[in-house]
């Protein structure tokens, strides 16, 4: 049986923790702005993945459950005046019942139906909070002057950090158990999940309950970080992309390689902004991901993995795909 | 004391009816062989008593009415099943693909391992290997091995020779017997390889178009000239 950590990993996320958390002492705070940026993606990209790169339900509607999250607290304490620290709890229950109703069609459809299905999930919430309510939601407008929780770029930096690192460990952790095993497995052969006497839609259940708690609390942070929120900045398909295509690069059903897939992807974006003002650096990316599948389908995290061993083979793959 | 009755199962796919009122019944420590062509309703067969199909009559297990009840409750209550073209999970270890088997009897990890690597020392020495890279022989073993995981008291094997070179059958074939000579395990397993069915088997059930069309034990079934020409092909 593998253990759930091991020493050198334990000392491994140690070093990762420590290295991250020095960095403020040299970077510039514009810098340490994009690695904020870089850590909540991470957030919603692991979420995602431990959805969809796991059960293989792949979901094009992720941000509907970030935005519940973000939504509820906002709502609350800009509208209520409750205390962000009630309110970020109540967020990430609200996000709960978002992934019961994600949930739901999961138990009937899968593959292209059900991305159709969660798209469609996201594209609703973003119609329906514009005309429900408005007083509450503040319409296609949205809200501004919602409470931070810290000010500064540093503050904010550990803050997101810490939160995407304990999410990302604990994860990871989770990911390593007996329950992260059996939710592989779901998306190589659900059938045969199934008849190895495991109830697959209880497992199903409990990867969108914690998908959802983790996209709802990076929501919610990320709304007391921005300070603002509105319809288009959420529930768009730009958004719903980065977030896939971050979690694909690093490697999907890793954990680790969406989080190193999100920081890929920030710099990436920042650092094109100045040859490439326009929306033109959405190709580019495109442009790496394809490169990137065509050789190493599994993403970075496997190209690292077959450099450490020593084994790194570019032209084609050695897997044969019609394995069952 | 039959440890599987079944009694006039009907079979649907929709509206279509695959399974005609078959019955058979299986005493605790036999090995029984239901063969017929393609599209016979072996596998039907297999999966209905699975829960995987929608059905009509009884199945009974040791006695208790298991219609109805999902896959899962199944395999807690001791059915092991080995589904046709093994159904492995591709990217994962020889080890984490009977591991998932193992999730009804974790108490028996250990044993149940040591059993499986017994049958198959291959897979002992394979355990690190990606299924996807296997041989269709391995992957065979495999499969079995990960419903053997699941502590059954009867295993269900779905065309266990399927795509699989004449030797390599003989491997499979003495590794279920020494099952069942070693652990008084019931076998119920559903091919068209007749050959390989009356090597294993002692009670045959020949299904045609979803019915049960002769059955009987084996020596009987080949001593009638009539029957071993039809379907036996001596």
């Amino acid at each position: 049986m593998t253990r759930v950590i091991t020493l050198r990993q334990a000392a491994l996320w140690l070093i990762f923790a420590l290295v991250m958390l020095a960095l403020p002492q040299f970077v510039s705070n514009g810098t340490m702005r994009i690695m904020i940026f870089a850590n909540f993606l991470a957030i919603f990209a692991m979420s995602w993945d431990f959805l969809s790169g796991k059960t293989g339900y792949v979901s094009f509607g992720h941000p509907f459950l970030v935005g519940i999250g973000a939504y509820t607290t906002a709502i609350l304490s800009y509208r209520f005046g409750v205390p962000i620290a009630v309110s970020i709890p109540l967020a990430v229950l609200a996000t709960l019942v978002g992934g019961t109703l994600f949930f739901l069609p999961a138990l009937r459809i899968k593959g292209t139906y059900f991305a159709l299905v969660t798209l469609a999930f996201m594209e609703l919430m973003y119609q329906l909070i514009q005309v429900i309510r408005p007083d509450l939601t503040g319409g296609t407008r949205g809200m501004s002057g919602i409470k931070t929780l810290v000010s500064g770029a540093a503050p904010n930096y550990y803050l997101s950090f810490g939160l995407m690192f304990v999410i990302a460990l604990a994860l990871w952790m989770l990911s390593r158990t007996r329950l992260g095993t059996s939710l592989d497995a779901i998306s190589m052969n659900e059938e045969a999940v199934s008849g190895s006497g495991l109830n697959t839609t209880r497992l199903k259940l409990v990867a969108f309950m914690v998908s959802a708690s983790v996209a709802g609390l990076g929501g919610a942070f990320y709304v007391h970080y921005l300070g603002s929120i509105a319809p288009r900045a959420l529930f768009d398909i730009n958004f719903v992309f980065t977030i896939i295509v971050s979690a694909l690069i690093g490697g999907s059903a890793t954990i680790i390689g969406p989080m190193a897939g999100a920081f890929f992807m920030t710099f990436l974006l920042e650092y094109l902004r100045p040859i490439l003002p326009g929306s033109e650096r959405y190709f580019v990316y495109g442009l790496i991901a394809l490169v990137l599948y065509v050789y190493q389908p599994k993403g970075i995290f496997a190209i690292v993995d077959d450099l450490r061993n020593g084994k790194l083979r570019l032209p084609g793959r050695a897997a044969n795909g019609d394995a069952a | 004391m039959a440890i599987l009755e079944i009694e006039n199962l009907y079979a649907y796919y929709g509206m279509a009816e695959s399974l005609h009122g078959v019955s058979l019944s299986l005493e605790e420590g036999q090995i029984v062989g239901v063969i017929g062509p393609n599209g016979a309703g072996k596998s039907t067969l297999l999966d209905s008593i699975m829960g995987l199909v929608k059905t009509k009559g009884s199945i009974r297990l040791a006695g208790r009415e298991i219609t109805g009840l999902q896959p899962a409750e199944l395999v807690h209550g001791g059915i092991g099943y080995a589904p046709e073209r093994a159904h492995l999970f591709p990217y994962m270890s020889v080890r984490d693909n009977l591991l998932v088997g193992a999730y009804t009897a974790r108490n028996d990890i250990e044993k149940n391992l040591e059993l499986v690597h017994n049958l198959f020392p291959v897979l002992r020495e394979r355990w690190a290997q990606e299924t996807a890279t296997q041989s269709g022989g391995e992957r065979q073993m495999v499969s079995l091995g990960r419903a053997l995981m699941t502590s059954p008291k009867l295993l269900l094997v779905d065309e266990p020779t399927i795509g699989l070179a004449p030797k390599i059958c003989v491997g499979i074939a003495e590794a279920l017997v020494k099952l069942n000579r070693e652990t008084g395990l019931t076998i119920l397993i559903a091919e068209q390889n007749v050959s390989f069915a009356m090597q294993l088997a002692s009670h045959i059930h020949v299904l045609e178009s979803g019915s049960v069309a002769v059955d009987g034990p084996v020596d009987k079934l080949r001593a009638d000239p009539e029957l071993a020409k039809a379907y036996f092909g001596t």
